[in-house]
């Protein structure tokens, strides 16, 4: 009965792992660079569920959204201010793309680390459940009340995703976008706005990421380190800029991250991660779903 | 202007004579500054110019970015310091230990990533920095964990340790110069900036990145290691990172692809970090600042700067 527990327990946690790599995926997808930042786009969105909570008193629902907005101004700025040279083509460029990319947003990471450190304090905070159900028991499987309504929120945002996606023509833009950009901008695609668009899903499926975790890990400035390098390993997993690889492997990683932390060894839980990345690497460096491993 | 201002070789040497005057100048500063606390802050600096230049080798010359410095650093450290903990080894094996041992493990993560183009390096090296200090940080019984591990020092002097960490640095920079110098130096640049072109005139691109990265994963362990002996102290802190990203802050800042600039950049920006230290704590938000404001406008740093008004020509 524990095996079934854990499997409940982890593919929950795949959800969350899932609302933040596949903002990761897709603006791999479309400009293929990986964002450092990712990982404060989360810490971005627990602080303001937090202190939008406790510090106004409004109810958790109003909290949510506002989590969201604010990771999708993040993710607005982000793209507005620092990423226009990477496609804009200025001519005397001295770094190139990916050089850029790394300073640029690994700089972003560590300055917003740092100015949430300075102005809201190093302490963690305890975020307000969405919901007062403490423990109960759904078949063999135990459950609180937060986990069970946040999974249902994160399930029901990736279905929207997925569904936004496919059939609206802003989802049909980012795709031809991400195939093809040039190609796409010539069939009359503003490729700006929608990497513009990109940031702005991506910063708000982090950011909601961490508001539905909020309550459960106690966010602190620097909470966002260890979603951030797991998302990183399921990019790497399902195939660089593959969304449905991403969810994939973030249900894949959320479950094995489960048995290993019970069977194996808790303490090393977060190492369990760099195991599955190097034998992605080693064995098929394409990932699951990606195209063939482009070799240099 | 001469027209060879603009040859590669002649900008490396110009490169080089600066970086050995501004090692001379450093070298001057026992002088007078005898504080020992304003001069452990000197010594950090270049323990910081010798990670940045081995940075600067991998992402400033081959175009390959780890964002490991510090955890190479830290391996380096460790290394000395279990050696001398359980097998009470002496310094002298200790610290060539530690060189081998972070050579090793960048062996082990390039053999990983190397061969693939694409950001896999950035996101191998930060996972594995990641993961490296926490696991160090959970092994109790094997590190004694967060509290950090005593490891034996060199000497007591602080001055005799300052001349240490120059006679370092400028060893590292003498065999910088010498590996950029030839035709490995040639593959790396070719390799940074068009590894197609590169393959298809006959280099080894994956060898090539693969010494540029094992070198800098040397370096690293280098300086990780005479840290350690010099503060007596290893802790899974020295591969935070917030370390890492102070090294990158200083090549930006300095100048990417440049030793002096390197160099440069590791003074300021660690004197920096340290002036800033009054103002509550604020210097890492000035520099990640600053790293960004560099890499959008001034993509050649300080040292772009200077050495184009040196040398006559536009920046």
């Amino acid at each position: 009965m524990l095996a079934l527990d854990l499997l409940a327990n982890g593919l929950i946690y795949g959800c969350f792992y899932a609302l933040m790599a596949v903002g990761l995926a897709m603006i791999f997808g479309v400009l293929k660079i990986v964002n450092f930042a990712h990982g404060e786009f989360f810490m971005i969105g627990a602080y303001t569920y937090v202190l939008v909570s406790l510090k106004l008193g409004v109810s958790p629902w109003i909290a949510l959204p506002g989590a969201a907005l604010a990771g999708a101004l993040l993710g607005w700025l982000v793209e507005r201010l620092l990423m226009r040279p990477l496609y804009a083509g200025y001519a005397s460029w001295g770094f190139m793309k990916d050089e850029y990319a790394v300073v640029v947003t690994f700089g972003l990471s560590l300055l917003l680390i740092n100015l949430v450190d300075k102005t809201v304090g190093p302490y963690s905070f305890r975020g307000e459940p969405l919901i007062d159900v403490s423990r109960f028991a759904l078949g063999p499987v135990m459950l609180t009340g937060q986990k069970a309504i946040a999974a249902v929120v994160a399930v029901l945002l990736m279905v929207v995703l997925a569904l936004f996606i496919k059939r609206s023509v802003w989802g049909k833009q980012i795709q031809a976008v991400a195939q093809n950009r040039l190609g796409a901008s010539l069939a009359g695609i503003d490729a700006t706005r929608t990497t513009s668009l990109i940031f702005v899903i991506s910063g708000m499926l982090a950011a909601l990421s961490g508001a539905l975790l909020a309550p459960l890990v106690n966010p602190s400035p620097d909470i966002g380190a260890f979603p951030a390098v797991k998302s990183y390993v399921i990019v790497v997993l399902g195939g660089m800029g593959s969304m449905w690889g991403a969810m994939l492997a973030a249900l894949i990683l959320g479950v094995s991250e489960a048995f290993f932390s019970v069977y194996v060894s808790y303490d090393y839980r977060d190492a369990f991660g760099l195991i599955i990345l190097v034998l992605v690497l080693l064995l098929r460096p394409q990932g699951l779903f990606g195209e063939k491993g482009r070799t240099v | 202007m001469k027209p060879t201002a603009n040859l590669w070789q002649h900008r490396l040497r110009f490169d080089m004579r600066a970086a050995l005057v501004i090692c001379g100048l450093i070298a001057l500063v026992p002088l007078f500054v005898t504080g020992p606390y304003a001069l452990g802050i000197i010594l950090v600096s270049v323990y910081f110019a010798i990670l940045a230049l081995a940075w600067n080798l991998l992402a400033g010359y081959t175009g390959q970015f780890s964002l490991a410095p510090a955890a190479f650093a830290m391996i380096g450290g460790y290394t000395t310091a279990l050696l001398d903990f359980y097998w009470k080894v002496p310094l002298a094996l200790g610290i060539p230990a530690a060189v081998v041992v972070a050579a090793l493990f960048g062996l082990f993560l390039g053999k990983l990533v190397l061969n693939l183009s694409g950001p896999y390096l950035s996101l191998t090296t930060l996972a594995f920095a990641e993961i490296a200090r926490v696991v160090i940080g959970n092994s109790h019984e094997f590190t004694r964990g967060d509290q950090g591990m005593h490891v034996a020092t060199l000497m007591q002097s602080r001055v005799g340790y300052y001349y240490v960490f120059l006679a370092a640095l400028v060893a590292v920079l003498v065999f910088l110069y010498w590996l950029l110098k030839g035709r490995l130096g040639r593959f790396m640049m070719a390799v940074r900036d068009d590894p197609v072109g590169a393959e298809s005139r006959g280099i080894d691109v994956v060898r090539t990145k693969m010494i540029a990265f094992c070198v800098s994963c040397a370096i690293c362990g280098l300086a990780g290691s005479l840290y350690g002996t010099f503060s007596q102290l290893v802790s899974p802190e020295l591969g935070l990172l917030q370390q890492t990203g102070l090294v990158l802050s200083m090549v930006v800042i300095g100048g990417t692809s440049s030793l002096s600039g390197a160099i440069l950049g590791a003074i300021l920006v660690y004197l920096g970090s340290e002036w800033l230290r009054g103002f509550g704590d604020i210097q890492i938000i000035v520099f990640a600042l600053l790293v960004i404001l560099f890499a959008r406008y001034v993509p050649g740093g300080l040292w772009g700067l200077i050495a184009a008004r040196l040398q006559g020509r536009k920046p």
